[in-house]
Protein backbone atom coordinates (compact mmCIF):
# COMPACT_ATOMS: atom_id res chain seq x y z
CA UNK A 1 0.00 0.00 0.00
CA UNK A 2 0.96 3.64 -0.31
CA UNK A 3 0.03 5.99 2.51
CA UNK A 4 -1.89 9.23 2.04
CA UNK A 5 0.63 11.85 1.09
CA UNK A 6 -1.45 14.58 2.67
CA UNK A 7 -4.65 15.32 4.53
CA UNK A 8 -6.49 16.07 1.30
CA UNK A 9 -6.26 12.54 -0.08
CA UNK A 10 -7.04 11.27 3.42
CA UNK A 11 -10.18 13.44 3.57
CA UNK A 12 -11.28 12.06 0.20
CA UNK A 13 -10.78 8.53 1.50
CA UNK A 14 -12.68 9.24 4.70
CA UNK A 15 -15.53 10.67 2.66
CA UNK A 16 -15.56 7.64 0.35
CA UNK A 17 -15.94 5.40 3.40
CA UNK A 18 -18.71 7.56 4.90
CA UNK A 19 -16.47 8.69 7.74
CA UNK A 20 -16.45 12.45 7.08
CA UNK A 21 -18.96 15.27 7.55
CA UNK A 22 -18.43 18.50 5.60
CA UNK A 23 -19.64 21.45 7.67
CA UNK A 24 -20.48 24.27 5.27
CA UNK A 25 -21.80 26.84 7.74
CA UNK A 26 -19.40 29.18 9.50
CA UNK A 27 -17.83 27.77 12.64
CA UNK A 28 -16.28 29.92 15.36
CA UNK A 29 -12.67 29.11 16.30
CA UNK A 30 -13.54 30.36 19.80
CA UNK A 31 -14.90 27.17 21.43
CA UNK A 32 -17.47 26.13 18.79
CA UNK A 33 -14.99 24.11 16.72
CA UNK A 34 -13.61 22.50 19.87
CA UNK A 35 -17.07 21.58 21.09
CA UNK A 36 -17.89 19.95 17.75
CA UNK A 37 -14.72 17.85 17.88
CA UNK A 38 -15.27 16.88 21.51
CA UNK A 39 -18.79 15.64 20.76
CA UNK A 40 -17.52 13.77 17.71
CA UNK A 41 -15.03 11.97 19.94
CA UNK A 42 -17.60 11.07 22.54
CA UNK A 43 -20.07 9.76 19.93
CA UNK A 44 -17.39 8.18 17.72
CA UNK A 45 -19.00 10.18 14.92
CA UNK A 46 -17.44 10.84 11.49
CA UNK A 47 -14.58 13.31 11.31
CA UNK A 48 -15.76 16.92 10.76
CA UNK A 49 -14.22 18.99 7.96
CA UNK A 50 -15.13 22.58 8.82
CA UNK A 51 -14.93 24.56 5.59
CA UNK A 52 -15.66 28.10 6.85
CA UNK A 53 -13.92 29.41 9.95
CA UNK A 54 -14.93 32.74 11.46
CA UNK A 55 -12.25 35.40 10.87
CA UNK A 56 -10.13 33.00 8.80
CA UNK A 57 -11.16 32.72 5.14
CA UNK A 58 -8.85 30.37 3.28
CA UNK A 59 -8.42 27.95 6.18
CA UNK A 60 -10.29 24.80 7.14
CA UNK A 61 -10.35 22.51 10.17
CA UNK A 62 -10.19 18.72 10.20
CA UNK A 63 -11.30 17.52 13.62
CA UNK A 64 -10.69 14.18 15.31
CA UNK A 65 -8.67 12.99 12.28
CA UNK A 66 -7.78 9.54 13.68
CA UNK A 67 -9.92 9.29 16.80
CA UNK A 68 -11.25 5.78 16.03
CA UNK A 69 -9.72 2.45 15.06
CA UNK A 70 -11.88 2.64 11.93
CA UNK A 71 -10.16 5.83 10.85
CA UNK A 72 -6.79 4.36 11.78
CA UNK A 73 -7.56 1.47 9.43
CA UNK A 74 -8.45 3.91 6.63
CA UNK A 75 -5.30 5.89 7.40
CA UNK A 76 -3.26 2.69 7.08
CA UNK A 77 -4.98 1.77 3.81
CA UNK A 78 -6.75 -1.21 5.36
CA UNK A 79 -10.35 -2.40 5.41
CA UNK A 80 -12.22 0.02 7.74
CA UNK A 81 -13.71 -3.03 9.48
CA UNK A 82 -10.27 -4.35 10.44
CA UNK A 83 -10.10 -5.61 14.00
CA UNK A 84 -7.64 -4.20 16.54
CA UNK A 85 -5.52 -7.38 16.42
CA UNK A 86 -5.42 -7.08 12.61
CA UNK A 87 -4.30 -3.44 12.89
CA UNK A 88 -1.69 -4.41 15.47
CA UNK A 89 -0.35 -7.23 13.31
CA UNK A 90 -0.06 -4.92 10.31
CA UNK A 91 1.63 -2.18 12.38
CA UNK A 92 4.16 -4.70 13.69
CA UNK A 93 4.75 -6.08 10.20
CA UNK A 94 5.39 -2.68 8.66
CA UNK A 95 7.53 -1.33 11.48
CA UNK A 96 9.82 -4.34 11.63
CA UNK A 97 10.78 -4.06 7.97
CA UNK A 98 13.80 -2.11 6.76
CA UNK A 99 13.40 1.63 7.51
CA UNK A 100 12.57 3.66 4.40
CA UNK A 101 14.59 6.90 4.21
CA UNK A 102 12.81 10.10 3.16
CA UNK A 103 13.48 11.95 -0.07
CA UNK A 104 14.14 15.69 -0.20
CA UNK A 105 12.24 17.65 -2.82
CA UNK A 106 12.67 21.14 -4.26
CA UNK A 107 10.76 24.01 -2.79
CA UNK A 108 8.76 24.35 -6.01
CA UNK A 109 7.43 20.82 -5.51
CA UNK A 110 6.45 21.42 -1.89
CA UNK A 111 2.82 22.52 -1.44
CA UNK A 112 3.58 23.73 2.10
CA UNK A 113 5.51 26.61 0.48
CA UNK A 114 2.50 28.04 -1.39
CA UNK A 115 2.32 30.91 1.12
CA UNK A 116 5.36 32.19 2.99
CA UNK A 117 5.35 34.74 5.80
CA UNK A 118 8.70 36.15 6.91
CA UNK A 119 9.91 39.06 9.05
CA UNK A 120 7.22 41.53 10.01
CA UNK A 121 4.59 39.48 8.19
CA UNK A 122 4.94 36.70 10.74
CA UNK A 123 1.91 36.71 13.00
CA UNK A 124 0.62 33.55 14.65
CA UNK A 125 -2.81 35.13 14.92
CA UNK A 126 -3.11 34.89 11.15
CA UNK A 127 -3.57 31.14 11.78
CA UNK A 128 -6.92 29.86 13.07
CA UNK A 129 -5.65 28.48 16.35
CA UNK A 130 -8.77 27.28 18.18
CA UNK A 131 -9.67 27.80 21.81
CA UNK A 132 -10.31 24.09 22.23
CA UNK A 133 -11.90 23.94 25.70
CA UNK A 134 -13.42 26.69 27.85
CA UNK A 135 -10.89 27.48 30.55
CA UNK A 136 -7.82 26.50 28.54
CA UNK A 137 -4.85 28.74 29.13
CA UNK A 138 -4.83 29.86 25.53
CA UNK A 139 -5.43 29.02 21.89
CA UNK A 140 -3.68 25.81 20.95
CA UNK A 141 -2.41 25.66 17.39
CA UNK A 142 -0.64 22.37 18.09
CA UNK A 143 -2.96 19.55 19.12
CA UNK A 144 -2.41 17.09 16.25
CA UNK A 145 0.90 17.93 14.70
CA UNK A 146 4.64 17.29 14.91
CA UNK A 147 7.34 19.41 16.50
CA UNK A 148 10.53 18.75 14.56
CA UNK A 149 13.92 19.33 16.15
CA UNK A 150 17.46 18.02 15.89
CA UNK A 151 19.96 17.34 18.64
CA UNK A 152 23.18 19.05 17.51
CA UNK A 153 25.53 16.60 19.22
CA UNK A 154 23.97 13.35 18.09
CA UNK A 155 22.46 14.79 14.92
CA UNK A 156 19.31 12.85 15.67
CA UNK A 157 16.03 14.16 14.37
CA UNK A 158 12.96 14.07 16.56
CA UNK A 159 9.33 14.48 15.60
CA UNK A 160 7.09 14.68 18.63
CA UNK A 161 3.70 15.89 19.76
CA UNK A 162 4.18 18.66 22.28
CA UNK A 163 1.10 20.81 22.76
CA UNK A 164 1.63 24.36 21.52
CA UNK A 165 -0.17 27.37 22.98
CA UNK A 166 -0.18 30.79 21.34
CA UNK A 167 1.32 33.32 23.76
CA UNK A 168 1.28 36.27 21.38
CA UNK A 169 1.85 36.98 17.70
CA UNK A 170 5.42 35.68 17.74
CA UNK A 171 5.60 33.33 20.70
CA UNK A 172 4.27 29.91 21.59
CA UNK A 173 4.63 28.03 24.87
CA UNK A 174 4.89 24.26 25.00
CA UNK A 175 4.63 21.54 27.61
CA UNK A 176 7.85 19.55 27.19
CA UNK A 177 8.77 17.09 29.91
CA UNK A 178 12.44 16.66 30.82
CA UNK A 179 12.40 12.90 30.10
CA UNK A 180 11.01 13.36 26.57
CA UNK A 181 13.32 13.29 23.56
CA UNK A 182 12.94 17.02 22.99
CA UNK A 183 13.28 17.71 26.71
CA UNK A 184 16.54 15.79 26.88
CA UNK A 185 17.99 17.44 23.78
CA UNK A 186 17.07 20.97 24.80
CA UNK A 187 17.67 20.81 28.54
CA UNK A 188 20.84 18.69 28.38
CA UNK A 189 22.43 20.05 25.19
CA UNK A 190 21.19 23.42 23.96
CA UNK A 191 20.21 25.29 27.10
CA UNK A 192 23.41 24.64 29.09
CA UNK A 193 25.34 26.24 26.23
CA UNK A 194 22.88 29.11 25.88
CA UNK A 195 22.05 28.02 22.31
CA UNK A 196 18.63 28.60 20.77
CA UNK A 197 17.28 25.34 19.35
CA UNK A 198 15.78 25.48 15.85
CA UNK A 199 12.32 23.95 15.53
CA UNK A 200 9.60 23.46 12.95
CA UNK A 201 6.05 22.83 14.09
CA UNK A 202 4.09 21.03 11.41
CA UNK A 203 0.32 21.44 11.69
CA UNK A 204 -1.57 18.96 9.56
CA UNK A 205 1.29 16.68 8.56
CA UNK A 206 0.53 13.65 6.37
CA UNK A 207 -1.67 11.40 8.57
CA UNK A 208 0.87 8.60 9.03
CA UNK A 209 3.58 11.17 9.81
CA UNK A 210 1.41 12.31 12.71
CA UNK A 211 1.02 8.68 13.77
CA UNK A 212 4.82 8.32 13.64
CA UNK A 213 5.29 11.49 15.68
CA UNK A 214 3.00 10.12 18.38
CA UNK A 215 4.64 6.68 18.41
CA UNK A 216 7.48 6.06 20.88
CA UNK A 217 9.64 4.16 18.40
CA UNK A 218 13.44 4.21 18.49
CA UNK A 219 13.44 4.44 14.68
CA UNK A 220 13.79 8.09 13.50
CA UNK A 221 10.35 9.35 12.58
CA UNK A 222 11.08 10.15 8.90
CA UNK A 223 12.17 6.53 8.29
CA UNK A 224 9.39 5.25 10.53
CA UNK A 225 6.83 7.20 8.51
CA UNK A 226 8.27 5.60 5.37
CA UNK A 227 7.75 2.17 6.92
CA UNK A 228 4.14 2.98 7.78
CA UNK A 229 3.47 4.53 4.37
CA UNK A 230 5.27 1.88 2.35
CA UNK A 231 7.17 4.56 0.44
CA UNK A 232 9.52 7.45 1.24
CA UNK A 233 7.96 10.57 2.68
CA UNK A 234 8.83 13.74 0.80
CA UNK A 235 10.57 16.41 2.86
CA UNK A 236 11.60 19.96 2.12
CA UNK A 237 14.02 22.32 3.82
CA UNK A 238 12.70 25.06 6.09
CA UNK A 239 12.99 28.75 5.17
CA UNK A 240 14.96 29.85 8.23
CA UNK A 241 16.84 26.75 9.37
CA UNK A 242 18.13 23.44 8.01
CA UNK A 243 15.37 21.24 9.39
CA UNK A 244 13.40 19.14 6.94
CA UNK A 245 9.60 19.06 7.09
CA UNK A 246 6.99 17.00 5.23
CA UNK A 247 6.51 18.78 1.89
CA UNK A 248 2.77 18.08 1.84
CA UNK A 249 2.09 19.50 5.29
CA UNK A 250 -0.67 22.04 5.64
CA UNK A 251 1.09 24.60 7.86
CA UNK A 252 4.70 24.90 9.00
CA UNK A 253 5.78 27.24 11.81
CA UNK A 254 9.55 27.79 12.03
CA UNK A 255 11.65 29.34 14.73
CA UNK A 256 13.84 28.73 17.76
CA UNK A 257 13.28 27.50 21.29
CA UNK A 258 14.81 30.16 23.53
CA UNK A 259 17.27 29.14 26.23
CA UNK A 260 16.59 30.41 29.74
CA UNK A 261 13.23 31.87 28.80
CA UNK A 262 9.97 30.47 30.14
CA UNK A 263 6.38 31.42 29.46
CA UNK A 264 3.27 30.54 31.39
CA UNK A 265 1.45 27.68 29.69
CA UNK A 266 -1.78 25.83 30.40
CA UNK A 267 -4.02 24.70 31.81
CA UNK A 268 -5.32 22.47 29.05
CA UNK A 269 -7.81 19.62 28.71
CA UNK A 270 -5.54 16.60 28.63
CA UNK A 271 -5.47 13.03 27.36
CA UNK A 272 -6.36 11.66 30.78
CA UNK A 273 -9.79 13.25 30.46
CA UNK A 274 -9.03 15.96 33.01
CA UNK A 275 -7.36 19.33 33.26
CA UNK A 276 -4.67 18.16 35.66
CA UNK A 277 -1.21 19.60 35.13
CA UNK A 278 -0.66 22.97 36.74
CA UNK A 279 -0.28 26.16 34.76
CA UNK A 280 3.45 26.56 34.84
CA UNK A 281 6.40 28.29 33.22
CA UNK A 282 7.34 26.25 30.18
CA UNK A 283 9.53 26.41 27.07
CA UNK A 284 9.26 29.48 24.83
CA UNK A 285 9.11 29.04 21.04
CA UNK A 286 9.97 32.21 19.08
CA UNK A 287 8.51 32.14 15.58
CA UNK A 288 10.49 33.38 12.57
CA UNK A 289 8.50 32.08 9.60
CA UNK A 290 5.13 30.60 8.74
CA UNK A 291 4.42 28.73 5.53
CA UNK A 292 1.12 27.16 4.52
CA UNK A 293 -0.82 25.65 1.66
CA UNK A 294 -3.71 27.31 -0.12
CA UNK A 295 -6.96 26.39 1.67
CA UNK A 296 -4.88 24.94 4.47
CA UNK A 297 -6.42 22.29 6.71
CA UNK A 298 -5.58 22.82 10.38
CA UNK A 299 -5.95 19.58 12.29
CA UNK A 300 -7.59 19.57 15.73
CA UNK A 301 -7.44 16.82 18.29
CA UNK A 302 -9.66 17.54 21.26
CA UNK A 303 -8.31 15.73 24.27
CA UNK A 304 -10.78 14.82 26.98
CA UNK A 305 -12.63 11.72 28.10
CA UNK A 306 -11.92 8.73 25.82
CA UNK A 307 -11.54 8.40 23.00
CA UNK A 308 -9.48 10.81 20.97
CA UNK A 309 -6.13 10.58 19.22
CA UNK A 310 -4.24 11.20 22.45
CA UNK A 311 -5.55 7.96 23.88
CA UNK A 312 -6.26 5.79 20.87
CA UNK A 313 -3.06 6.19 18.89
CA UNK A 314 -0.77 6.57 21.83
CA UNK A 315 -2.25 3.44 23.43
CA UNK A 316 -1.96 1.58 20.15
CA UNK A 317 1.66 2.42 19.37
CA UNK A 318 2.90 2.50 22.96
CA UNK A 319 1.56 -1.01 23.58
CA UNK A 320 3.08 -2.36 20.39
CA UNK A 321 6.46 -0.72 20.96
CA UNK A 322 6.46 -2.30 24.43
CA UNK A 323 5.62 -5.64 22.82
CA UNK A 324 8.70 -5.25 20.59
CA UNK A 325 10.79 -4.47 23.67
CA UNK A 326 9.61 -7.57 25.53
CA UNK A 327 10.10 -9.81 22.50
CA UNK A 328 13.61 -8.39 22.00
CA UNK A 329 14.44 -9.77 25.44
CA UNK A 330 13.19 -13.22 24.52
CA UNK A 331 10.09 -13.09 26.68
CA UNK A 332 7.35 -15.47 25.47
CA UNK A 333 4.66 -12.79 25.20
CA UNK A 334 1.61 -13.51 23.09
CA UNK A 335 0.62 -9.87 22.79
CA UNK A 336 0.43 -6.46 24.44
CA UNK A 337 -2.61 -4.20 24.43
CA UNK A 338 -3.32 -0.86 26.00
CA UNK A 339 -7.05 -0.10 26.04
CA UNK A 340 -7.64 3.50 24.92
CA UNK A 341 -10.22 3.80 27.72
CA UNK A 342 -7.32 3.45 30.16
CA UNK A 343 -5.81 6.57 28.56
CA UNK A 344 -2.74 4.38 27.93
CA UNK A 345 -2.22 3.94 31.63
CA UNK A 346 -2.82 0.17 31.62
CA UNK A 347 -0.58 -2.26 29.76
CA UNK A 348 -2.16 -5.71 29.37
CA UNK A 349 0.37 -8.41 28.56
CA UNK A 350 -0.40 -11.96 27.46
CA UNK A 351 2.38 -14.45 28.17
CA UNK A 352 3.12 -18.14 28.25
CA UNK A 353 4.17 -18.41 31.90
CA UNK A 354 7.13 -20.73 31.47
CA UNK A 355 8.90 -19.79 34.68
CA UNK A 356 7.99 -18.26 38.03
CA UNK A 357 7.70 -14.51 38.48
CA UNK A 358 7.80 -13.87 34.75
CA UNK A 359 5.20 -11.14 35.33
CA UNK A 360 7.66 -9.29 37.56
CA UNK A 361 10.32 -9.47 34.88
CA UNK A 362 7.85 -8.06 32.36
CA UNK A 363 6.87 -5.19 34.64
CA UNK A 364 10.48 -4.40 35.53
CA UNK A 365 11.39 -4.17 31.85
CA UNK A 366 8.36 -2.10 30.90
CA UNK A 367 8.52 0.30 33.84
CA UNK A 368 12.30 0.58 33.53
CA UNK A 369 12.24 1.51 29.86
CA UNK A 370 12.16 5.10 28.59
CA UNK A 371 8.45 4.54 27.95
CA UNK A 372 7.80 3.77 31.63
CA UNK A 373 6.70 7.24 32.74
CA UNK A 374 3.69 7.10 30.43
CA UNK A 375 1.80 4.29 32.17
CA UNK A 376 1.51 2.98 35.68
CA UNK A 377 -0.43 -0.29 35.57
CA UNK A 378 0.78 -3.59 34.12
CA UNK A 379 -1.66 -6.49 34.03
CA UNK A 380 -0.12 -9.84 33.08
CA UNK A 381 -2.44 -12.67 32.03
CA UNK A 382 -1.64 -16.08 30.64
CA UNK A 383 -2.08 -17.07 27.02
CA UNK A 384 -5.60 -18.46 27.57
CA UNK A 385 -6.91 -14.91 27.97
CA UNK A 386 -7.77 -12.75 24.96
CA UNK A 387 -5.97 -9.52 25.82
CA UNK A 388 -8.28 -7.56 23.50
CA UNK A 389 -11.38 -8.82 25.32
CA UNK A 390 -11.84 -6.61 28.37
CA UNK A 391 -14.45 -8.95 29.85
CA UNK A 392 -11.91 -11.77 29.93
CA UNK A 393 -9.11 -9.56 31.25
CA UNK A 394 -11.32 -8.06 33.94
CA UNK A 395 -12.50 -11.52 34.99
CA UNK A 396 -8.90 -12.71 35.25
CA UNK A 397 -7.89 -9.60 37.19
CA UNK A 398 -10.70 -10.07 39.68
CA UNK A 399 -10.27 -13.83 40.14
CA UNK A 400 -6.62 -14.74 39.59
CA UNK A 401 -4.69 -11.83 41.05
CA UNK A 402 -3.93 -12.45 44.72
CA UNK A 403 -4.58 -9.24 46.70
CA UNK A 404 -1.18 -9.54 48.36
CA UNK A 405 1.07 -11.92 46.44
CA UNK A 406 -0.21 -10.89 43.01
CA UNK A 407 0.28 -7.14 43.40
CA UNK A 408 3.69 -5.50 43.36
CA UNK A 409 3.93 -1.80 44.04
CA UNK A 410 6.71 0.30 42.56
CA UNK A 411 7.30 3.41 44.62
CA UNK A 412 9.48 6.35 43.63
CA UNK A 413 8.85 5.93 39.91
CA UNK A 414 9.18 8.61 37.26
CA UNK A 415 5.79 10.14 36.59
CA UNK A 416 4.34 13.12 34.77
CA UNK A 417 2.50 16.24 35.78
CA UNK A 418 -0.49 14.87 33.91
CA UNK A 419 -1.42 12.03 36.29
CA UNK A 420 -4.72 12.96 37.95
CA UNK A 421 -4.10 10.71 40.97
CA UNK A 422 -0.86 12.43 42.02
CA UNK A 423 -0.86 15.21 44.57
CA UNK A 424 0.30 18.71 43.69
CA UNK A 425 3.86 18.15 44.91
CA UNK A 426 4.19 14.87 42.99
CA UNK A 427 2.88 16.49 39.82
CA UNK A 428 5.27 19.42 40.08
CA UNK A 429 8.29 17.16 40.47
CA UNK A 430 6.99 14.33 38.24
CA UNK A 431 7.11 11.76 41.02
CA UNK A 432 5.07 8.73 40.05
CA UNK A 433 4.18 5.28 41.32
CA UNK A 434 3.44 2.07 39.44
CA UNK A 435 1.80 -1.27 40.06
CA UNK A 436 1.85 -4.79 38.64
CA UNK A 437 -1.17 -7.09 38.73
CA UNK A 438 0.04 -10.65 38.18
CA UNK A 439 -2.95 -12.66 36.95
CA UNK A 440 -1.05 -15.82 36.05
CA UNK A 441 -1.51 -18.99 38.06
CA UNK A 442 1.55 -19.79 40.20
CA UNK A 443 3.67 -22.44 38.51
CA UNK A 444 4.22 -24.25 41.80
CA UNK A 445 0.51 -25.02 42.06
CA UNK A 446 -0.48 -28.56 41.12
CA UNK A 447 -2.24 -28.07 37.77
CA UNK A 448 -4.63 -30.95 38.48
CA UNK A 449 -5.63 -30.23 42.03
CA UNK A 450 -4.83 -26.59 42.76
CA UNK A 451 -5.37 -24.59 39.56
CA UNK A 452 -9.09 -23.82 39.27
CA UNK A 453 -10.88 -24.98 36.15
CA UNK A 454 -12.43 -22.23 34.02
CA UNK A 455 -16.14 -22.82 33.63
CA UNK A 456 -17.25 -21.62 30.22
CA UNK A 457 -19.04 -22.96 27.18
CA UNK A 458 -15.77 -23.65 25.43
CA UNK A 459 -13.98 -25.28 28.37
CA UNK A 460 -16.40 -27.58 30.21
CA UNK A 461 -18.47 -29.24 27.46
CA UNK A 462 -17.35 -32.05 25.18
CA UNK A 463 -16.59 -30.94 21.66
CA UNK A 464 -19.53 -32.88 20.19
CA UNK A 465 -21.98 -31.18 22.56
CA UNK A 466 -20.59 -27.76 21.69
CA UNK A 467 -20.94 -28.50 17.98
CA UNK A 468 -24.47 -29.81 18.41
CA UNK A 469 -25.58 -26.75 20.35
CA UNK A 470 -23.99 -24.40 17.83
CA UNK A 471 -25.52 -26.28 14.89
CA UNK A 472 -28.99 -26.09 16.47
CA UNK A 473 -28.73 -22.57 17.82
CA UNK A 474 -31.23 -21.03 15.43
CA UNK A 475 -33.42 -24.12 15.55
CA UNK A 476 -33.74 -23.59 19.31
CA UNK A 477 -35.21 -20.17 18.46
CA UNK A 478 -32.23 -17.91 19.08
CA UNK A 479 -31.39 -15.20 16.54
CA UNK A 480 -28.39 -15.98 14.33
CA UNK A 481 -25.08 -14.58 15.62
CA UNK B 1 -12.14 49.93 27.75
CA UNK B 2 -10.20 46.73 27.43
CA UNK B 3 -11.14 43.42 28.94
CA UNK B 4 -8.38 41.22 30.33
CA UNK B 5 -8.12 37.88 32.05
CA UNK B 6 -5.57 36.47 34.47
CA UNK B 7 -4.89 32.96 35.79
CA UNK B 8 -4.00 32.64 39.44
CA UNK B 9 -3.82 29.91 42.04
CA UNK B 10 -5.05 32.04 44.93
CA UNK B 11 -6.83 35.38 45.21
CA UNK B 12 -4.07 36.58 47.54
CA UNK B 13 -1.89 36.90 44.43
CA UNK B 14 -4.02 39.88 43.39
CA UNK B 15 -2.94 42.37 46.03
CA UNK B 16 -5.06 45.45 45.58
CA UNK B 17 -3.55 48.79 44.59
CA UNK B 18 0.01 47.52 44.54
CA UNK B 19 2.30 47.31 41.55
CA UNK B 20 2.10 43.70 40.34
CA UNK B 21 3.76 41.82 37.51
CA UNK B 22 1.11 39.79 35.76
CA UNK B 23 0.65 37.80 32.57
CA UNK B 24 -2.75 38.85 31.31
CA UNK B 25 -4.59 37.90 28.17
CA UNK B 26 -6.95 40.06 26.18
CA UNK B 27 -10.61 39.13 25.88
CA UNK B 28 -11.24 41.86 23.32
CA UNK B 29 -12.95 40.37 20.26
CA UNK B 30 -10.96 39.63 17.11
CA UNK B 31 -8.07 37.51 16.00
CA UNK B 32 -5.85 38.61 18.88
CA UNK B 33 -8.27 37.42 21.54
CA UNK B 34 -6.54 35.30 24.21
CA UNK B 35 -3.03 36.55 23.40
CA UNK B 36 -0.89 37.50 26.37
CA UNK B 37 1.06 40.47 27.60
CA UNK B 38 3.33 40.58 30.58
CA UNK B 39 2.59 43.81 32.40
CA UNK B 40 3.12 45.89 35.49
CA UNK B 41 -0.34 46.74 36.67
CA UNK B 42 -2.59 47.63 39.57
CA UNK B 43 -5.83 45.82 40.29
CA UNK B 44 -8.86 46.36 42.46
CA UNK B 45 -11.81 44.27 43.52
CA UNK B 46 -13.87 47.34 42.75
CA UNK B 47 -14.99 46.91 39.14
CA UNK B 48 -14.95 50.65 38.52
CA UNK B 49 -11.72 51.79 40.19
CA UNK B 50 -9.40 51.22 37.23
CA UNK B 51 -10.16 51.74 33.54
CA UNK B 52 -10.10 48.13 32.29
CA UNK B 53 -11.95 45.00 33.35
CA UNK B 54 -10.07 41.99 34.68
CA UNK B 55 -11.63 38.54 34.71
CA UNK B 56 -10.03 35.95 36.94
CA UNK B 57 -9.56 32.20 36.50
CA UNK B 58 -8.00 29.69 38.82
CA UNK B 59 -5.31 27.11 38.11
CA UNK B 60 -7.49 24.56 36.35
CA UNK B 61 -9.41 27.14 34.36
CA UNK B 62 -12.33 27.62 36.76
CA UNK B 63 -13.76 31.16 36.40
CA UNK B 64 -14.05 33.39 39.47
CA UNK B 65 -17.46 34.98 39.63
CA UNK B 66 -16.19 38.45 40.56
CA UNK B 67 -14.78 40.83 37.95
CA UNK B 68 -11.90 43.08 39.06
CA UNK B 69 -10.66 46.27 37.47
CA UNK B 70 -7.09 46.81 36.26
CA UNK B 71 -4.82 49.58 35.12
CA UNK B 72 -1.90 48.53 32.95
CA UNK B 73 1.06 50.71 33.87
CA UNK B 74 3.73 49.23 31.62
CA UNK B 75 4.22 46.38 29.17
CA UNK B 76 7.23 44.22 30.01
CA UNK B 77 9.41 42.31 27.59
CA UNK B 78 9.30 38.54 27.88
CA UNK B 79 12.06 38.01 25.32
CA UNK B 80 15.66 39.05 25.97
CA UNK B 81 16.83 41.92 23.71
CA UNK B 82 19.30 39.67 21.89
CA UNK B 83 16.43 37.70 20.33
CA UNK B 84 14.29 40.67 19.29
Amino acid sequence: MKGHRDNRTYVEDLERHGDLVRIKQEVDWDLEAGAIVRRVCELKAPAPLMERIKDYPGFRYLGAPIATYRRLAICMGMDPRSSVPDLAEEYLRRTTTEPIPPVVVDKKDAPCKQNILLGDEVDLCKLPAPLVHDGDGGRYIGTWHAVITESFEEGTVNWGLYRLMLYDSKLMAAAVFPFSDLGKAFLQRYEPQGRPMPFAAVIGPPPLAAVAASAPSPIPEPEFTGQLMGEPIELVKCETNDLLVPAHSEVVIEGVILPNVRLEEGPFGEYTGYRTSPRDKRLAFLVKAITFRDDAIVTISNMGVPTDEGQLLRSFSLGLELEKLLRSQGLPVTGVYMPPESTHHMMIVGVKPTYSNIATQIANLAFGSKLGPWFHMVVVVDDTIDIYNWDEVFHALCTRCHPVRGIRVYEHAVGTALYPFLNAHERKYAKGAQVLFDCTWPLDWDPLNEVPRLVSFRTVYPKEIQEKVLANWEAYGFPSE
Amino acid sequence: MNVWEVFINDLSELREDEDLELSIRTLNPGIYKYTYKKVRARVSTSPEKYPDKLHVRFGRGQPHDHVYSIQVLEELNVIPEEYL
